[in-house]
């Protein structure tokens, strides 16, 4: 019994260990290969991989993924597979997806939870260890707990102090959100295994930069926004479409004061009309990528956007910018959860 | 409007795809559904992947990255992340071989 195995990378031989609890695509990512991922949840399909020697425990037989045909023909999702044997896989890798801060877990304590709205909570996580991460990146978070971990995006900047905050939507049926909510306290131990994300804050652009948010999407754009702030020389005043259902779901909390902010503008857009009405909401209502064009003063292609929320919304978003603005697609930042 | 030889269509079996690259022309992805012939680019509009190492089935190929589909007879992007068409070529076969308009 050995408490890892040898994986080998087909085309130019490359060879990594894999701990025997750890998955390939995360054990390859830790050393230093860009093997190619966005989700880490067996959601996207990105990281799938043809296995060609070896055996593997597939984590999550059900991810959407990956298609029944293609399981077939012996494909697998690296974020799903740890390593039975030694094995040789052949996965597509890029510069791209090469980690800046090579993702590590390390074990945290939870510091401050902050009521944002009815069902958001900012939880403030500290670690020994420095905050590194690029801005809009995300960790996935476990503990003795739970079974299963989940991906959050951190909402703040890294920092050498080792906070993490990550602003999180409680929804129904989601096992470690319901366990944050209702059972986390303050002082509890978790491991946070970070950083992963591809859609993270583009340094080389020098473009004005917009983020585009829906509901929990708030976390990554958030962090977006302030690494953008913290370099408003380059990308000069950052501007933020929110899209919350009702009036009730954009956050109002001293600490996160939007509104007032004068670091970045911050555009909410309500799109449930008939609260709008009842709750006498004054600001825009509708779809967020609806106000895209409305609310950006230049030419769309002038903008690096950065997008996290619904599938739907991020769906639409995309498709006007890249069917009716004809923006490429390289100034246009998400991870598809989906 | 010149006219481009591809392949042998005897090359191409039913169900399956053939890419075809040719100096001065982007990767082109060669279909054959049913016996009837369909040429697109074979660069996915999204990623860089290529549609010839995608999965066919009911007319419509998948992007082997990111599980986009495409309508293989027009073009069209059916799911996301796609959002932009494969170009498509008017095709036919002149003496055994496939040609397309270019």
């Amino acid at each position: 019994m050995t408490d890892k195995h040898k994986i080998t990378l087909s085309g130019p031989e490359v060879k990594f260990d894999c701990a025997t609890d750890d998955t390939i695509l995360r054990a390859g990512l830790r050393v230093g290969l860009g093997l190619a991922y966005e989700c880490n949840v067996g959601a996207c399909g990105s990281c799938k991989f043809d296995l060609i020697e070896g055996e593997v425990e597939d984590l999550f037989p059900g991810a959407t993924g990956i298609r029944p045909k293609e399981r077939e023909k012996g494909k697998r999702l690296a974020c799903q597979c740890r390593p039975l044997s030694d094995c040789k896989i052949k996965i597509r890798t890029g510069d791209e997806f090469v980690s800046k801060y090579r993702p590590q877990p390390r074990s945290a304590r939870l510091a401050k939870k902050i009521k944002l709205t009815h069902d958001m909570v900012e939880f403030t996580f500290e670690t020994d260890v420095p905050a590194e991460f690029i801005n809009g990146q995300y960790a996935m978070l476990s503990c003795d707990a739970m079974p299963q971990q989940r991906a959050y995006s951190m909402s703040n900047s890294p920092n050498s102090k080792g906070v993490w905050q990550f602003i999180i939507r409680k929804v129904p049926g989601g096992m470690f959100t319901q366990y944050l909510f209702e059972n986390a306290m303050i002082g509890d131990q978790f491991m946070i295994d970070a950083p992963y994300g591809i859609a993270h804050l583009n340094t080389a652009s020098d473009r004005q930069i917009v983020g585009i948010a829906g509901g929990s999407g708030l976390a990554p754009v958030l962090s977006i926004m302030q690494g953008a702030t913290e370099k408003r020389e380059k990308f000069g005043k950052p501007v933020m479409l929110y899209g919350a259902r009702t009036s009730r779901d954009i956050p109002s909390h001293p600490e996160i004061d939007f509104y007032n902010n004068r670091e970045f503008e911050f555009t909410p857009i309500v799109s449930d009309r008939e609260s709008a009405a009842v709750n006498g909401w004054s600001g825009d209502v509708g779809f967020v990528h609806e106000f895209i064009e409305r609310k950006l003063h230049g030419a769309l292609n002038e903008y690096e956007f950065y997008l996290a929320g619904p599938p739907p919304m991020i769906e639409a978003a995309v498709r006007l910018l890249m069917v009716e603005h004809k923006i490429p697609s390289n100034q246009i930042h998400f991870d598809r959860f989906f | 409007m010149a006219s481009l030889e591809l392949c042998n269509a005897s090359d191409v079996d039913p169900g399956t795809s053939k890419l075809v690259e040719l100096d001065d022309y982007p990767p082109l992805a060669v279909f054959n559904v049913d016996g009837e012939y369909f040429v697109i680019n074979d660069t996915c509009s999204h990623g860089d992947a290529s549609l010839c190492d995608g999965e066919i089935e009911d007319g419509e190929v998948s992007c082997p990255w990111h599980n986009a589909k495409f309508c293989i007879k027009t073009g069209k992007a059916l799911t996301f992340p796609a959002v932009e068409a494969q170009k498509s070529y008017e095709t036919s076969i002149v003496d055994g071989k496939i040609v397309i308009d270019i």
